[in-house]
């Protein structure tokens, strides 16, 4: 059994009858089933960067980098009016995603802690100010996707994704597969060093790994998964731009991860929901949603010291 | 000395600066022997220990391996080669269980630590050798508690248990007694005595009534040079070893 806590198995057994139900009820509306999906996406990406800073010990603030990267990427590698075999070019992007998460760790994973964060948020803003800046890119406007790419495999299409709910499931779809990658690579013979790397480095490295080689690689396939989860809000809204790769989008994604519960993956569906679903709520409720979000978010990281996985791991587990 | 030399330093040497941690230190340790390491605070046996496993690189001369220049490779390279090291500190996984402590030290000998898909508990080959490792140092019994709620003792016997899951040649001991009880130091005493018959050990460690009992070969460092090397008797009637040690009280005599 990948998932070994009874409270992840609970809430990603509800979490995922209740994801695929909720086209059901709001199939009328389509702004709603709009908002889930780009949740799901942000849980996606979330979830990449709670396994590197979490699961790692990576805790990287140029995550959304490899975000943009994947909207980015996904527009210049196809062609601009023809209709592309989306499943071909996801892959496509996320090994270019790969390579370049590749040549960025290898220098970024010289360093650690502080420098860490400082470098990883230096060369994302690097690459913000390039796209930013570049007339052939779009600079800050981005660029579009004119025409929807088509999923069918082997000529079998049961996906048009001009179709909001058909749109939400490819998105659920993608928060079931990063969730299973992550899980199984946390349990593998593999995962069994990177944790004893984060736990302690000194003595992993004594016992005769080399742990760089397992960083890079993690980091890697975090990288990678944010890079899918850009390259789907991309598509969802047919533009990508340099607000993407903000810091800001780094940084509120780390939110999310550290109210879901830093570490436990499961936690960063929880707190993607919860962040949106406040953000929204607040929005609605005041012209000054933002203090009441700040205000909301430092109560919660103050009361639930594990957030929220931890408080319902607390309630559910005996 | 009968048994044949497995690792050795000629004019081992560092500094860091113009401070000579360690200077032209030129040792030869031997099969299935155990070898002591003492000196006042300061001489330089926590270096030496660092240098042997590859932690720090020496500033000026070699360490050999069964005859192989090493000195020069990664620090993992050391451990692939069969030299295993344990801290003075506890440095163990508090976090995880002992068994699982052990089996990351034992995963690297059966391949496979980049397998991404394989699940970490399909290896009974691993857990097997984890737990042997365990039974070796008398934690049989601890084999699923977390490492951090068992006792100080406990711990020491663990991180002794991890060097012997990497299934090395050679044990580099930084004090495995340090801040141990009398009892927890007779048993420990008492498992290096039955682990030196397989293993090369290099012993660093301040227990006088501990080393001089087991050592075959003792060596002793002072403020980072070598003051002698020899049997436990040869060095107890050093006269400059007692000077090392006991430097004051000669002055007061002479005085």
């Amino acid at each position: 059994m990948i998932f070994e806590k009874r409270t992840e198995r609970i809430f990603l057994a509800t979490f995922f009858i209740i994801a695929l139900c909720i086209p059901l009820f709001l199939e009328s509306n389509s702004f709603f089933v709009g908002k889930a999906t780009t949740i799901l996406i942000l849980a996606i990406f979330v979830m990449s960067l709670d396994f590197l800073v979490g699961r790692v010990g990576l805790v990287t603030l140029g995550h959304a980098l490899f975000y943009g990267l994947g909207g980015y990427l996904f527009v210049i590698l196809t062609p601009e009016y023809e209709a592309v075999n989306f499943w071909i070019y996801a892959i496509y992007v996320m090994c270019v995603s790969a390579f370049v998460a590749l040549v960025v760790g290898v220098v970024v994973l010289r360093t650690s802690g502080i420098y860490f964060i400082m470098i990883t948020l230096a060369i994302s803003q690097m690459v913000y100010y390039f796209f930013f800046d570049s007339l052939h890119f779009g600079g800050g406007d981005g660029l579009f996707i004119f025409i929807k790419p088509d999923t069918s495999i082997f000529g079998l299409s049961f996906l048009n994704l001009d179709n909001p709910t058909h749109f939400y499931y490819l998105a659920l779809l993608g928060v079931l597969i990063t969730l299973l990658t992550i899980k199984i690579v946390l349990r593998s013979r593999f995962g069994r060093i990177v944790e004893a790397s984060r736990l302690n480095p000194a003595r992993t490295e004594a016992l005769g790994y080399n742990i760089f080689s397992f960083k890079l690689i993690s980091y890697v396939i975090g990288s990678t998964l944010a890079a899918y989860a850009g390259l789907l809000f991309a598509l969802q809204y047919g533009y990508v731009n340099p607000q993407f790769m903000t810091w800001e989008m780094s940084g509120t994604a780390l939110v999310m991860s550290i109210l879901g519960g830093m570490g436990t993956i499961y936690g960063a569906i929880l707190g993607t929901i919860t962040y949106e679903g406040l953000q929204y709520f607040f929005e609605h409720m005041s012209k000054d949603w933002m203090l009441f979000m700040g205000g909301s978010i430092i109560l919660m990281v103050l009361l639930l010291r594990k957030g929220l996985a931890g408080y319902l791991e607390k309630l559910l587990e005996k | 000395m009968a048994n044949k030399i497995i690792l050795e330093t000629e004019s081992l040497s560092k500094h860091w600066g113009g401070i000579k941690a360690l200077d032209d230190i030129s040792l030869q340790f031997h099969d299935k022997q155990l070898h002591g390491v003492v000196g006042p605070n300061g001489a330089g046996k926590s270096t030496l220990l660092n240098m042997l496993c590859g932690a720090l690189k020496p500033s000026s001369g070699c360490i050999f391996h069964n005859g192989e220049q090493i000195e020069g490779m990664k620090p993992w390279n050391f451990v692939r080669r069969g030299i295993g090291r344990s801290f003075q500190k506890t440095n163990i996984y508090a976090d995880i269980t002992c068994l699982e402590n052990c089996a990351v030290a034992a995963q690297r000998r059966f391949t496979g630590s980049f397998n991404l898909f394989a699940s970490r508990h399909s290896n009974k080959m691993v857990t097997e050798a984890a737990e042997k490792a365990l039974y070796q140092v008398g934690l049989g019994n601890r084999i699923s508690s977390i490492a951090a709620e068992i006792s100080y003792g406990e711990q020491r016997q663990l991180e002794l248990a991890m060097v012997l899951a990497t299934d090395p040649c050679i044990l580099l001991l930084d004090e495995p007694m340090a801040g141990m009880g009398h009892e927890e130091s007779l048993r420990i005493i008492e498992l290096l005595n039955e682990l030196k018959k397989s293993y090369s050990i290099v012993l660093v460690e301040h227990d006088m009534d501990a080393i001089f009992e087991l050592s075959d070969q003792l060596t002793v460092l002072d403020n980072g040079t070598h003051l002698i090397t020899g049997t436990v008797d040869e060095v107890r009637n050093e006269p400059r070893v007692k000077e090392a040690y006991l430097g004051k009280e000669e002055e007061e005599e002479t005085a």
